[in-house]
């Protein structure tokens, strides 16, 4: 084992740990045919083997089957994904990607001596500590001390407006960086929910943050604590609508990662908030005459359209207030993956540029997007990008 | 074998090449030592990234002047193993060479470079209304460059041919680092045709770095029928009896009970899981005739006690493919692994080859699947196997064995569409003389007289003069 001190991995515990921990079945579950490649964006960008689902289940293998080392290479390779899953609707055998990425990020976790997200993502599990460092970092922001465009940050609100539970019908989950940075979304969202006649309740701070960051980076001891606090602070039976695509994904695959009958029953709750309102279409108001002649793209989050496979209510909602067009990637990421933009900028950046002329070729004047992190991404190439339920309390008209 | 910044071969490439564009860790050499097919022994040398026909000049003249062997790769979907590195070539990868160079709508051709995947091709042209015909079923991934090597074949090569008859001309790298333009674009030259010889011969001839493709125009009106069939006997006769009726659909592709509960588990396109066998039938050309002949189509199949449902709409026609096209890859619900062969029979034999192949499954306890392109008798058994099984191997190449051997007797041949490569390197000698093969072997030297581009695969170790009976064997371990 030769592994290079930069890495900051412990070689002596990986030689008494030589397998990276995956399911051996889910492991041998490729048969190599390649059909996943064209949908995983970072082989789109690279037109590299180890950038592209086949090459790190391949490299896997390696590691874990044939006692290869973990070296500068297999991090690139595993740490170049987006997670975006991609992969997984694409593969004819079912491949679980993303339980296999999920586990082998959890034994690299593990076996780092430093890793900053360890520290960096319990902040988010604290909604006072949150609030109390963007409002700092706004300040900072508006005194240019910060390149914020560089870092991927968004402008963020020196003043929040305060929600106000009205009922008890659904929760929203409000969740970590998107109630500390984008409220408004949220205020946004709860008035086309309460405009279908549904009140609203809002989750104490134990319900900081639902742990999918932590998840993605291997995290997995913080992870489940983040959603233990979670599933207690929404209790009940209420319908637990989530407006964020990356949240929804991990609250509806809590009872497969913790194994609990709590934790399944509460993944059967959670629903995208749109999957909701299109059920409730009839409840909706009707459109004021000024959105009709707004054209919009919807960028579909990877993680409402490879993962919840919701994408479709987005599109059943816009259409009733806005004209539509489809983008025609087939839905290949953005780039944003959660954290992926500020670990991986270069991918990142090429991965949003083909998003980019998708948008183009599209002719939107806006495009719409379900998930926080996508919207960050876009906006920071300068795409008008919303949150679909924005463009349509824009549009109702509440007083008609 | 490590590669250091020092090594001669390793200066000299990052002379042509960004260092970044020239891989050398041992993950990336091991990861691109397979494709899609199953020999996992392979190990790649240094992995190389060109952009331009002079990069490709540039990795050939190092490679030649260390004497060390070239082997070219698209996508990794082959599945004879014919971009399997042997013994630590230099691995020239086409993958960042995807763009569509030019295209003479009036004159129906495109120039494309060849890592270009051949969907991306096909969608490119839509707003031209005009497609490039040519469909293998991993059309979404595979690339042009390793379509030319292989002369792929697809579901819609029926009626139009394969790869060979929609490429024009050829830019190819040779051995000895001179490009040359083989074909013409603009038409048929004067001469041998050495465009015909190149396509085809699995990257023995030189590396693609550029091709000219005929166009297709989109087909005003298409008809697609999905056939189900009590028997695999009354699915072949149909499909007999509609070319013998004078109709020559697009295509023509059949799928047996094994394979379509695993496909309708992926698409949900409603196959029908209970038939022992299905047919898909597509027509197209102009509305009158297509509704022609797909109204006599299913009177050929309810004659032979078939059921008929014809797609409503494009959806319904996209999703039926899809199954057919992602079938290989469902695999993995049931087993692990596959091999897969590829065989040609006679039309009129197909009902009778596949119940042989049948019955030598059984013998040797194994389960298989048959996907296949049913009009032109390309057979594509799917041998199923867990290979952690000990003893699998043995099985399931005396099966594979005979059923080629089986194809071979009714007057069939080693390989429809997806090439020898190292595959079927060994079988060769079933099928060809050796005068055959020494033929072939004296073309190659006549492109390539050091035997350097692609060595080891399609023809037999010697397979000139009398060394054909010493057959070398495929090396150890390669065979997973």
């Amino acid at each position: 084992m030769t592994a290079k001190k930069s890495l900051g991995i412990d070689t002596e515990e990986m030689a008494s740990r030589p397998a990276l921990g995956i399911d051996t079945e889910e492991l041998a579950s490729c048969v190599s045919c390649g059909l996943c490649l064209p949908h995983c964006p970072t082989f789109r960008v690279t037109g590299e083997e180890w950038a592209s689902p086949r090459g790190r289940i391949s490299a896997m293998r390696q590691v874990q089957d044939h006692g290869m080392a973990v070296d500068e290479s297999f991090l690139a390779s595993m740490d170049s994904c987006v997670q975006c899953r991609g992969c997984e609707p694409a593969c004819p055998s079912g491949v679980p990607f993303g339980s296999m990425m999920e586990a082998t990020q959890a034994e690299l976790a593990r076996r780092r001596r430093v890793d900053w997200r360890r520290w960096g993502f319990r902040v988010l599990g604290h909604r006072w500590l949150l609030s109390l460092l963007s409002r700092s970092l706004a300040v900072v922001q508006r005194l240019r001390l910060v390149p914020s465009k560089r870092l991927g940050l968004p402008k963020i609100p020196l003043v929040q407006e305060r929600l106000r539970a009205t009922g008890n019908d659904v929760w929203l989950f409000t969740g970590c960086v998107m109630d500390a940075w984008q409220r408004s979304t949220h205020a946004s969202v709860k008035r086309v929910v309460e405009s279908a006649g549904a009140g609203v309740a809002l989750p104490s701070p134990g319900a900081a943050c639902c742990g999918a960051l932590s998840l993605h980076a291997g995290l997995e001891d913080h992870a489940h604590a983040l959603a233990a606090r979670t599933m207690k602070a929404l209790e009940g039976s209420a319908p637990i609508l989530v407006d964020s695509a990356g949240c929804g994904a991990v609250l509806k695959e809590y009872g497969k990662h913790l194994g609990t009958p709590e934790a399944v029953a509460f993944s059967e709750r959670v629903m995208d908030v749109h999957e909701w309102l299109a059920a409730q279409a009839d409840q909706l108001p009707s459109v004021g005459e000024r959105r009709r002649d707004v054209i919009v793209a919807v960028h579909d989050p990877c993680h409402l359209r490879h993962v919840q496979r919701a994408h479709q209510p987005v599109a059943d909602v816009l259409s009733s207030y806005v004209t539509m067009v489809t983008l025609d990637d087939e839905g290949l990421c953005c780039g944003a993956g959660g954290a992926y933009a500020a670990m991986q900028p270069e991918l990142a950046a090429s991965i949003r540029d083909r998003k980019l002329e998708a948008i183009n070729r599209s002719g939107a004047d806006i495009v719409a997007s379900a998930n926080p992190g996508c919207t960050i991404h876009l906006a920071n190439a300068g795409v008008d990008v919303r949150h679909p339920l924005e463009i349509v309390d824009e549009a109702i008209d509440y007083d008609g | 074998m490590k590669f250091r910044k020092a090594d001669p071969l390793m200066r000299d490439l990052r002379r042509v090449l960004p260092s970044d564009r020239v891989r050398v860790a041992p993950l990336e050499r091991s990861i691109m030592g397979r494709d899609a097919s199953i020999f996992e022994g392979g190990r790649a040398g240094p992995v190389c990234f060109p952009i331009s026909t002079e990069e490709v000049q540039g990795c050939v003249d190092a490679a030649r002047r260390h004497g060390r062997a070239v082997v070219p790769r698209g996508a990794g979907t082959g599945l004879a193993g014919g971009a399997v590195p042997l013994e630590e070539p230099v691995v020239v990868v086409a993958t960042k060479m995807n763009r569509l160079l030019s295209v003479d709508a009036d004159q129906r051709v495109a120039w494309v470079q060849p890592g270009m995947i051949n969907l991306d091709l096909s969608r490119a042209l839509a707003p031209y209304g005009l497609h490039y015909a040519p469909d293998p079923s991993s059309q979404q991934v595979c690339s042009l460059g390793g379509n030319v090597g292989t002369n792929a074949g697809g579901p819609h090569c029926l009626a139009l041919g394969v790869t060979s008859a929609h490429v024009l001309a050829a830019e190819v790298v040779l051995m000895s680092g001179e490009s040359v333009v083989l074909g013409d674009a603009d038409g048929w030259t004067p001469g041998l045709d050495l465009r015909g010889a190149y396509v085809g011969s699995e990257g023995m001839l030189g590396i693609t770095t550029a091709i000219a493709v005929r166009l297709t125009r989109n087909p005003p009106a298409v008809e697609t029928l999905l056939l189900a069939f009590d028997s695999v006997d009354a699915a072949a006769q149909t499909v007999s009896a509609v070319i013998a009726d004078g109709i020559v659909p697009a295509a023509i592709e059949m799928m047996d009970k094994n394979i379509i509960w695993a496909v309708e588990n992926f698409v949900g396109a409603g196959f029908p899981t209970d038939a022992a066998a299905v047919v898909i039938v597509e027509v197209d050309g102009l509305p009158g005739g297509v509704a022609a002949e797909a109204d006599r189509v299913a009177e050929l199949a309810v004659e032979r006690g078939g059921s008929v449902r014809r797609a409503t709409d494009d959806e319904e026609r996209a999703l039926i493919w899809k199954g057919r096209k992602s079938a290989f890859g469902a695999i993995a619900q049931i087993k692990p692994n596959y091999y897969l062969h590829d065989t040609v029979v006679p039309r009129t034999r197909l009902a009778e080859v596949m119940n042989q192949v049948y019955e030598i499954v059984d013998e040797h306890d194994l389960q298989v699947m048959n996907v296949f392109h049913a009009g032109d008798g390309n057979l594509h058994p799917l041998l199923l196997y867990d290979a952690r099984e000990p003893g699998i191997m043995e099985r399931v190449h005396a099966a594979g064995s005979a059923i080629i051997e089986a194809s071979l007797a009714v007057g069939g041949v080693l390989s429809g569409e997806h090439g020898i490569g190292i595959e079927k390197r060994d079988f060769m000698p079933l099928m060809f003389s050796e005068a055959d093969l020494d033929a072939q072997a004296r073309l190659r030297r006549a492109f390539d007289p050091e035997e350097m581009a692609n060595p080891g695969k399609v023809l037999p170790t010697g397979a000139s003069c009398a060394e054909v009976n010493a057959l070398g064997k495929v090396p150890e371990g390669v065979w997973g």
